[in-house]
């Protein structure tokens, strides 16, 4: 096992003729931690993990992985590493038994028993050919061969895009479960509701760049929450001049149907004053990645 | 209008399949016919090599039976028109199945024909695609031939014409079954696999009707087009009509079937479950494992073909011994050992077929790197230059199978029907003295593969190279010298005093430093995604 920080990578830079997928990216994962790694699509996640993995070359930047350089020591990097990719292909006239002989042949060790269990709780038929699969059985034969694998480090690339909320809840357990074990994950995903369950850290990226790095119990005054209520006019004056007095610079001009982005440690004070104006209909959702990226760049613009 | 609209779809997603090979057969029909008034320049050589030739059950079995009287014309039409019937059934089986089982087994059919799209459109749409590339594959061919109008004896405008609907009805029929098969066959490689299977049991109705006389067999095979519709010498206008209602029939059948079975499965089922397990501890097991299934249906292709042309070689040496065998394939057996020259011939022809699979197999590597199947193998540990060179190894191997398979078949077959000294020594190192040269045709596709994935397409060119070299060369008249470069024209005969196998040597040594490049490629390059 190693220790300290499995994942460094610094200023990494990552062109496609003259495109910068990656831009100046600085990204550490300590060992043992489960780390997010977030941002919308096209952000430049599949292509860091592509460097990470040594399958694309980095253009500038240094990066260390399990404590050596992917680009020359791939092999080594990539033995001792799972990886789940976003779009998961396998090789469509084998079973998908054969396709877990296969990986863990190549990888040179496999826990029997705990593919055997993962098979099971997956609910997955590994005698099945590849071909015959849909999207989330593919995802589930390389989801066992992850985890089953006896390797340090995890790296999931939006693995569960294909899973249905049943086994999206065993995924989750089986990432609590890598954990606990003292391996790393690192865990893209564009879903924050996702990576705040899971994560420990979280890095997140937009067009290739930084754009917030740390402990998600940091991040949490990112996070906007979006509440919605019915009002009568009445309340809605009512509501105005409450959101005012608890803090609200620039509420929204009174109308019967309140939208309101609100902040995660103002959304009690929110709710609070809503449920004193009995107001109808009352939802807070917390914030998509997505929006929270659209408001985190209106701001940066003014 | 949805038709007309899909049909330039499939059209403008197939152009580059569909123009390469209606290049290579308008050119093949525009570039020999000349060659056919010089090789024969008076008409006595003409009348001797007619009456050989039409004495010869091998050429017979090859070209079927070459009609009176003989002109460059109808020589012409006998033996360019073999290859590109050949040709033109081999496309068939290629476009027909593009533009159907592919597009559903890939999943493009079904974004089509989620846009309000009747189900019964895109057949008929790949239908009109199969239509409008006979269309093209009559005009070109007729053009190229009627360019000659003049200056090659017999040949005319209508000859050329009915030349040319020879070729595009080939296609189209072969095409239209093949849509058939395609309603029949699990997959879209199932239906190539069939697709090839008819074309070769159209070729052997062909052969028998031909060697053994039987004419009315040629009008149950669309390899028999030729012999039916006579194009240079009384054409029989009406064989084009009644072959258009037979593609009209085998559309409907093919729309009939079409209604009858689910989306993504054939008539036939597959069968989905199985409970093996795979054995696997490196790259080179697993791509050996993935090539099994090819390497089996290719050995059994070329096996089948090279024991055939064992089979049939007894004429041939007869008459090359006795003096002018003349055309195409006196020009090639040339002025050397008549049996050691029929063997070169045969070892040439094989030599094609696998370097062809070892081009195709080596191509694999690039599109399992598309796919992402190479990230899958890459993330278990493995050399980044491990994927291309198992891939490499096992072609060659694969090859190396095919190869003695047919030679050792050959080995015992020939000298049942060739008389001679060293038959068997012969059928067998002409053969398997091609391996060098197919192991030469991995390597350059491995340093595309390896280096410049993105250009892999121009595998094909060195290898369409050699074989124009090696069939063509003598007919075209192009220096030795020149036909020295292609690769298959190097096996020694090894039973003359002192073979030299440097010749094969440097094309080993060649092959080696192209796996060594494009594997050393590989790891100075990033990982292709689709």
């Amino acid at each position: 096992m190693v220790e300290g920080d499995v994942i460094t990578v610094e200023q990494l830079v990552k062109r496609f003729g003259a495109l910068a997928a990656v831009d100046g990216l600085d990204l550490t994962v300590r060992a043992g931690e489960v780390h997010g790694f977030l941002g919308p699509n096209g952000a430049g996640k599949s292509t860091t993990i592509r460097v990470l993995l040594g399958l694309y070359r980095a253009s500038a930047g240094r990066v260390r992985v399990l404590g050596l350089d992917p680009a020359t020591q791939a092999a080594q990097v990539t033995r001792r590493t799972s990886y789940v990719p976003g779009e998961v292909s396998l090789w469509p006239n084998l079973t998908g038994q054969e396709v877990l002989d296969a990986l863990a042949g190549l990888r040179g060790h496999r826990d029997v028993a705990a593919e055997r269990r993962l098979i099971g709780e997956f609910a997955l038929d590994p005698r099945k050919v590849v071909r015959t699969y849909s999207k989330g059985n593919r995802q589930k034969v390389i989801l066992v061969a992850a985890f089953a694998a006896r390797t340090e480090l995890l790296v999931l690339d939006e693995p569960t895009s294909g899973l249905d909320p049943l086994m999206e809840e065993l995924f989750q357990h089986c990432v609590r479960d890598a954990a606990a074990a003292g391996r790393t994950v690192l865990l893209s995903s564009h879903i924050l509701a996702e990576a705040e369950q899971l994560c420990d850290t979280v890095t997140i990226i937009k067009d290739g760049r930084l754009v917030e790095s740390g402990r998600l119990v940091d991040m949490r005054h990112l996070a906007a929450s979006e509440v919605t209520a019915r009002l009568r006019d009445d309340q809605a004056i009512a509501v105005v001049e409450g959101l005012r007095s608890i803090g609200f610079p620039d509420p929204p001009p009174a109308s019967p149907d309140l939208r309101l982005a609100v902040p995660r440690q103002q959304v009690p004070a929110v709710l609070g004053l809503l449920a004193e104006v009995d107001a109808r209909d009352i939802t807070c959702t917390p914030a998509k990645l997505e929006d929270l990226f659209l408001r985190h760049y209106a701001v940066a613009a003014r | 209008m949805n038709l007309l609209r899909l049909t330039r779809l499939m059209l403008r997603r197939h152009r580059l399949l569909i123009i390469s090979w209606l290049v290579l057969l308008i050119g093949l029909t525009g570039a020999t016919v000349s060659a056919y008034q010089s090789t024969y320049a008076t008409p006595e050589q003409r009348r001797i090599a007619t009456e050989l030739a039409r004495a010869n059950p091998a050429t017979n079995l090859l070209y079927g039976e070459l009609a009176d009287p003989g002109t460059p014309a109808l020589m012409f039409g006998w033996e360019i028109g073999a290859f590109a019937t050949v040709l033109a059934a081999v496309m068939a089986v290629l476009v027909a199945t593009a533009v159907t089982r592919a597009a559903e087994d890939d999943g493009t059919l079904e974004l089509v024909r989620s846009c309000g799209i009747d189900p019964r459109v895109p057949l008929r749409a790949a239908s009109t695609v199969l239509l409008v590339v006979a269309a093209a594959l009559t005009l070109g061919c007729a053009t190229a031939l009627g360019l000659s109008v003049g200056h090659v004896d017999a040949v005319t405008w209508p000859g050329a014409v009915a030349f040319g609907a020879v070729l595009g009805l080939t296609f189209l029929l072969v095409g239209v079954l093949t849509v058939v098969l395609g309603q029949v066959a699990p997959t879209a490689a199932g239906t190539r696999v069939l697709g090839f299977a008819a074309v070769g049991a159209a070729f052997a109705v062909r052969a028998l009707a031909d060697t053994q006389h039987v004419a009315w067999l040629n009008w149950w095979t669309p390899l028999g087009l030729r012999a039916t519709v006579r194009p240079f010498t009384g054409t029989r206008w009406w064989v084009v009509g009644a072959c258009a209602v037979v593609v009209l029939v085998l559309a409907r059948l093919a729309g009939t079937l079409s209604g009858r079975r689910e989306y993504r499965a054939g008539l036939v089922r597959r069968r989905d479950r199985r409970g093996g397990r795979l054995n696997v501890h490196s790259t080179v097991q697993l791509a050996g494992r993935l090539a099994r299934s090819s390497v089996l249906s290719w050995t059994l292709g070329v096996a089948g073909i090279g024991t055939l042309f064992a089979a049939m070689g007894s004429d041939v040496t007869r008459q090359s011994r006795d003096g002018d065998l003349g055309g195409f394939l006196g020009a090639q057996l040339g002025d050397a050992d008549p049996v050691a020259g029929y063997f070169a011939y045969l070892g040439t022809v094989v030599g094609i077929l696998v370097a062809s699979y070892a081009v195709v197999s080596v191509l694999s590597s690039r599109r399992d790197e598309e796919a992402g199947l190479t990230d899958q193998i890459l993330a278990t540990g493995t050399r980044r230059w491990a994927p291309l060179a198992a891939q490499v190894a096992v072609t060659a191997l694969g090859s190396g199978v095919m190869l003695v398979v047919t030679g050792v078949l050959g080995m015992l077959v020939a000298p049942r029907f060739i008389d001679g000294e060293h038959v068997a020594v012969l059928a067998f190192t002409y053969v398997v003295g091609q391996w060098p040269a197919v192991t030469a045709a991995a390597g350059w596709t491995a340093v595309l593969a390896g280096r410049w994935p993105r250009a892999t397409w121009l595998a094909w060119t060195p290898l369409v190279a050699s074989s124009v070299l090696a069939l063509l060369g003598p007919l075209l008249d192009i220096p030795q010298n020149v036909r020295d470069l292609g690769v298959f024209q190097h096996v020694p005969d090894v039973t003359a005093p002192d073979p030299s196998i440097a010749s094969l040597l440097v094309l080993l040594v060649l092959a080696g430093t192209a796996v060594v490049l494009g594997a050393v490629g590989t790891t100075r390059r990033d990982i292709i995604t689709g």
